[in-house]
């Protein structure tokens, strides 16, 4: 049919299109548009826009099409491997591309109100874009090498937003920190990617996960297992998850965009790009459920005795990108899915909405904020507890629907201390919610005569920053009853046919958990002469291992600085003094030295020169002659 | 019946020759000759791109006109064009002699492109002469004569003693009963290479070749000439000249088939005596242009393992590095002559701060010793990738390995001007740079074309293919 290929092929084009209109963004911003700020947020949010409209009419057209739509040009050959690079269109990368143009649109136009007057106003920009070109380059990847090349990017341009304010030292070590605990993270990636290179010879995501590239069980597991190192250290998961709360030294609508939609939702969606291929192997899968489930007990513990709203929400994103990989290793693909965009609505929501509160009161302290008068900011408040409500998994919120699915998936394993898990996180998860949500509505001391006008200090652009906030608060509301269109879409994909409801009782069960959650913190924090303390912080060791974030941070800086500073790095300085400088040294001179005689060679008369012509041709040849 | 529109390219580089030489008889207008020159620059260069899918023989069958020939006409002329932009400040040559300078560099474009397509050892060997005789020339007219005389006249004895190398060589092959036509050549040499006499006769009859690329043993005019000649002359020699002394070199050598175990082991003495010397020496250097002179003399080396590999994958990565080395030599020689003050030559030192004088042009210079060097991801790269692909692949990994000693090797060098130009602070007295809008673009267009054949080599790799594919008819 020339007429189908005619339209699939300008459906490609707008997938290629949409990936490269922030890019182009960036390097138009960082070459030309460095000094006027306000051209550089046009032509920013211009190209975002752009790519929103391709995604949303790829998504209208093509979300229903039965095989997926790939565009590749081949970059490189090296023997018989071909390394190719393109766009692929499927369902669940288009979803994924909807909702990172989405998040981006809305955070970027919001960064107008928070970041107007920042000195560094175009570069934000320019950052921003290249973060957005890449995400979209990396969901749209076909291949491996690709989506590697992409999520470097990635890591990169979450570098230099988290150090964006760069002269405060706190936020270049925070960049420096997220930088170096992902790459750790992914030298395990590339080297399960090479070892897939070197084995399989195929670098093509398709063709892994329906097993063309012929590797051993064993070799699967390896390389799934290495490959989930890179997930680790990009989603935030245990053992390299403290970067993340650092990572609030940025701007707030950078940690909006890094917590949602790009950066750590990266690693979950590898996992869901490559679902076929890493369920190959059970003992990769029980490995990740193993880490997503550690990794939401612990973070949730943590956010449990934070007084940092921002790092509440982080602490909340880690864990709840465990539900997420938990969900997707028990084999729940939709369920780990349709969590992810669930939780990029809302998690965006939140820090838009934190973001909101601490630019009005310029703390990030809760407490702080809430004797400050909060609750006389009806949009930030409302919004947020809407926000609140979907994270807690309350009913109609989007993360109801969502978890709901991810419980029903763990109710289908053997083994019930999954589940037990699961839910005991559901109720920390509301605990800590509602914790923050009462402490900041309900400050202690509210019967006294507040000294300051709660409207205070909001002569900022407010429209800028309550607009996309309102909508994504719209969108958490719908977003559950979309539930059935979205599984199917995604089912095209991946062909997995899990429960999306589990039995009658799970549903009343979690959200009795819920409940008892919220009546917890309202006893300790919300009632009236709430003493405001809970129950964990009056165990001073428990308070203290949760608060010093289970002493990881301590853990890593004791083997940074005693095996790698004063162990390996000064065996090798030494070895390098000694043995390799001394060689290298005596190598160069040699080098130089000849170099020099041999360029006064060069300056000998016109006679020599000739002499030394005739004789090496004939010699040669001469030579030749005898020896062959 | 002759065709003669397969020929207007040449026609018309003939005609602009006479053109200058017209001009070169009234009063002289160096703005005047300047803007005759761009115009018939760029004429050539669309005259040769729309000429180039032409195919035929010409001339009795002395001229073969086809796709490899017609891309590597491109790519003369285009360097022609790109040395005549430099040309703006012509301030090595003294006013008068403009119009002589540009007449001799169209009379060595004509013979360069003719050199391309002739497929006849005696056509060849005239048409070698031809582009020589007005490089010969082109060195002397240097303002302050002294220098360039010396040079110039070295340049000839040596010259002319490769000529009579070359010329005993195939009167040898002649007299051994081949046929001078490469196509008969093709035929008969593989089953012959191993008698002495066609041996010494063939190895000899590659002096000429040598000469033009600045292989050793026949680089020793290199250095004095490159630092003697006008700037601009002198990234004509290191750039246009050299891409037409590969094409008829890869012509040449690919009659002699599979090569044959002597002839391969001369070349490879010669492949690793000119890289080893000219990245040894460079080091040593201070002046800049005689630091690019043995940088050529090493390039040249490994230009030499893409022929000796006697394969299709060595023929087309020769192709593919005679684009690399026109592109990045050219940018260097940009920088060269926009940094020198009235002509004159610069030293290493003096290009002190030029990120700040200049960046764009700085960025370009960076870009460029990274490819020369072979630092992916540059066009400079992936040329070497493939030549030591293709190496590997017809067994010679030791002479691989010793290439790659002299990439290392070569990093120094062109480290020391990299750190030069970003590194050391501008010294009080240095002249300001002053860069045209249109170099400015021409540095943008270089340096998209150094990168982007870097990270995406397939078309001109498959085009490379094309050319190379039935290079002996």
């Amino acid at each position: 049919m020339p007429g189908a290929s005619v339209i699939s092929e300008t459906w490609l084009w707008a997938g290629w299109a949409a990936a490269a209109a922030p890019f182009a963004a960036f390097v138009l911003i960082l070459f030309l548009l460095r000094r006027r700020p306000g051209a550089a947020a046009a032509v920013s949010l211009a190209a975002v826009a752009t790519s929103m409209v391709f995604a949303l009419c790829l998504l209208v057209c093509c979300v229903d099409m039965e095989t997926p739509l790939r565009s590749v040009v081949t970059w490189m050959i090296s023997g018989d491997t071909v390394i190719s690079a393109g766009v692929h269109l499927d369902g669940l990368s288009l979803l994924m591309l909807a909702v990172v143009c989405g998040i981006c649109l809305l955070v970027q136009v919001y960064s107008l109100g928070y970041m107007a007057g920042d000195p560094g106003f175009a570069r934000y920009y320019a950052f921003m874009s290249l973060f957005a070109g890449a995400m979209i380059f990396l969901v749209l990847a076909p291949g491996l090498v690709q989506l590697y090349i992409f999520w470097e990017l990635v890591g990169l341009s979450s570098y230099l937003l988290i150090g964006f304010w760069f002269e405060k030292f706190s936020a270049s070590r925070a960049g420096k920190k997220a930088f170096v605990m992902t790459r750790l993270g992914d030298v395990a990636f590339l080297a399960g990617l090479l070892l897939l290179l070197v084995r399989g010879g195929v670098m093509d995501i398709a063709a892994l996960s329906n097993g063309a590239a012929g590797l051993s069980s064993g070799m699967i597991t390896v390389s799934a297992v290495l490959i989930f190192g890179g997930v680790i250290g990009k989603s935030a998961q245990f053992p390299l998850m403290t970067w993340l709360p650092d990572a609030m030294e940025g701007p707030t609508p950078v940690s909006a965009l890094l917590h949602s939609a790009t950066m750590v939702a990266a690693g979950v969606f590898l996992i869901a790009r490559m679902f076929p291929f890493f369920s190959q192997s059970d003992a990769a899968m029980t490995f990740l459920l193993a880490v997503g489930t550690v990794s939401m007990l612990m973070s949730a513990t943590m956010a449990m005795v934070s007084r940092d709203i921002k790092q509440v929400w982080a602490y909340s994103t880690i864990s709840q990108l465990g539900f997420m990989l938990m969900a997707l290793a028990a084999g729940g693909y939709f369920a780990g899915v349709f969590h992810l965009f669930t939780h990029a609505g809302f998690k965006a929501l939140l820090f838009l909405c934190a973001g909101m509160l601490i630019h009005a009161f310029h703390s990030n302290d809760m407490f702080v904020i809430g004797q400050g008068g909060a609750r006389g900011l009806k949009i930030p408040m409302l919004c947020m507890a809407v926000g609140a409500a979907a994270l807690s998994g309350i009913w109609p919120f989007s993360g109801f629907a969502s978890k709901e699915a991810v419980l029903a998936t763990l109710v289908s394993l053997e083994n019930p201390a999954w589940l037990i898990a699961g839910l005991a996180g559901v109720f920390l998860t509301a605990y800590y919610t509602f914790r923050l949500v009462f402490i900041i509505v309900f400050p202690a001391g509210r019967g006294q005569t507040r000294a300051e006008d709660p409207a205070r200090g909001v002569a900022y652009a407010y429209g800028a920053m309550a607009w996309p906030v309102i909508l994504l608060a719209f969108a958490t509301l719908v977003l559950g009853f979309l539930a059935a269109p979205i599984r199917h879409w995604l089912a095209a994909g991946a062909g997995a046919h899990e429960a999306v409801h589990g039995p009658a009782w799970l549903a009343p069960l979690s959200l009795g958990l819920v409940f008892a959650a919220i009546a917890v913190a309202w006893v300790e924090f919300g009632r009236k002469n709430a003493s405001q303390t809970g129950f964990v912080e009056r165990v001073r060791v428990v308070a203290e291992l949760f608060a010093r974030r289970w002493y990881l941070d301590d853990i890593w800086g004791w083997a940074v600085s005693r095996l790698l500073d004063r162990g390996a790095a000064e065996a090798c300085r030494q070895a390098d003094n000694r043995v390799i400088d001394g060689f290298v040294h005596s190598l160069a001179g040699a080098a130089v030295a000849s170099g020099r005689v041999l360029a006064r060679g060069h300056r000998v008369m016109i006679q020599a020169r000739l002499m030394i012509m005739f004789a090496v041709v004939f010699g040669l040849t001469c030579i030749m002659l005898i020896w062959g | 019946m002759t065709n003669w529109t397969l020929f207007a390219p040449e026609l018309f580089m003939l005609a602009a020759a006479g053109l200058f030489f017209v001009l070169s008889l009234s009063r002289p207008q160096p703005a005047r000759d300047y803007a005759v020159a761009r115009v018939a620059a760029a004429v050539g260069l669309s005259l040769t791109a729309w000429a180039v899918g032409a195919e035929g023989v010409l001339f009795a069958g002395t001229y073969r006109v086809d796709l490899f020939s017609q891309v590597f006409k491109v790519l003369i002329t285009t360097g022609f064009f790109l040395v005549i932009c430099l040309c703006a400040e012509l301030s090595g040559v003294a006013d008068k002699r403009h119009s002589e300078f540009y007449l001799l560099l169209a009379v060595c474009t004509l013979a360069l492109m003719l050199l391309t397509s002739c497929v006849h050892l005696l056509a060849i060997y005239l048409a070698l002469e031809l582009s020589s005789y007005s490089l010969y020339i082109l060195v002397c007219l240097r303002r302050g004569r002294e220098k360039g005389l010396e040079s110039g006249l070295k340049y000839f004895i040596i010259g002319a003693c490769a000529s009579a190398l070359m010329l005993f060589g195939f009167a040898l092959l002649y007299g051994t009963g081949l046929s001078l036509h490469l196509a008969d050549l093709a035929r008969e040499l593989p089953g012959r290479i191993h008698e002495p006499v066609v041996l010494i006769g063939f190895v000899l009859g590659l002096s000429g070749f040598l000469f033009k690329i600045a292989a050793f043993p026949f680089h020793f005019w290199a250095p004095e000439v490159y630092e003697a000649a006008p700037n601009q002359a002198a990234a004509y020699i290191a750039t246009v000249s050299k891409a037409g002394g590969i094409a008829v070199l890869m012509r040449i050598t690919a009659a002699a088939g599979a090569g044959g175990d002597q002839l391969v082991g001369f070349l490879m003495v010669v492949s690793v005596a000119s890289m080893t010397l000219g990245n040894l020496a460079a080091i040593a250097q201070q002046d800049l242009k005689r630091l690019l002179a043995f940088s050529s003399v090493a390039h040249a080396g490994y230009v030499m393992i893409a022929i000796l590999s006697f394969n299709a994958m060595g023929l087309s990565s020769g192709v593919f590095y005679a684009l690399s080395l026109l592109v990045m030599k050219l940018t260097c020689f940009m920088i060269v002559i926009q940094v020198s003050s009235g002509g004159s030559n610069i030293k290493i030192n003096d290009l002190a701060g030029l990120h700040i004088r200049a960046p764009v042009l700085a960025a370009a210079l960076m870009l460029a010793l990274f490819g020369l060097a072979g630092i992916p991801p540059t066009i400079g790269f992936t040329a070497k990738l493939l030549v030591f692909t293709a190496a590997v692949e017809s067994g010679y990994l030791w002479l691989v390995i010793v290439a790659m000693i002299n990439v290392v090797i070569s990093l120094y060098y062109y480290l020391q001007v990299l750190k030069a130009a970003y590194f050391l602070e501008p010294k009080e007295s240095a002249p300001p740079v002053r860069v045209p809008a249109s170099l400015n673009f021409l540095a943008l267009v270089l340096i998209f074309l150094t990168v982007a054949a870097g990270i995406y080599p397939r078309p001109f790799i498959a085009a490379a293919q094309a050319m190379t594919f039935g290079i002996i008819g």
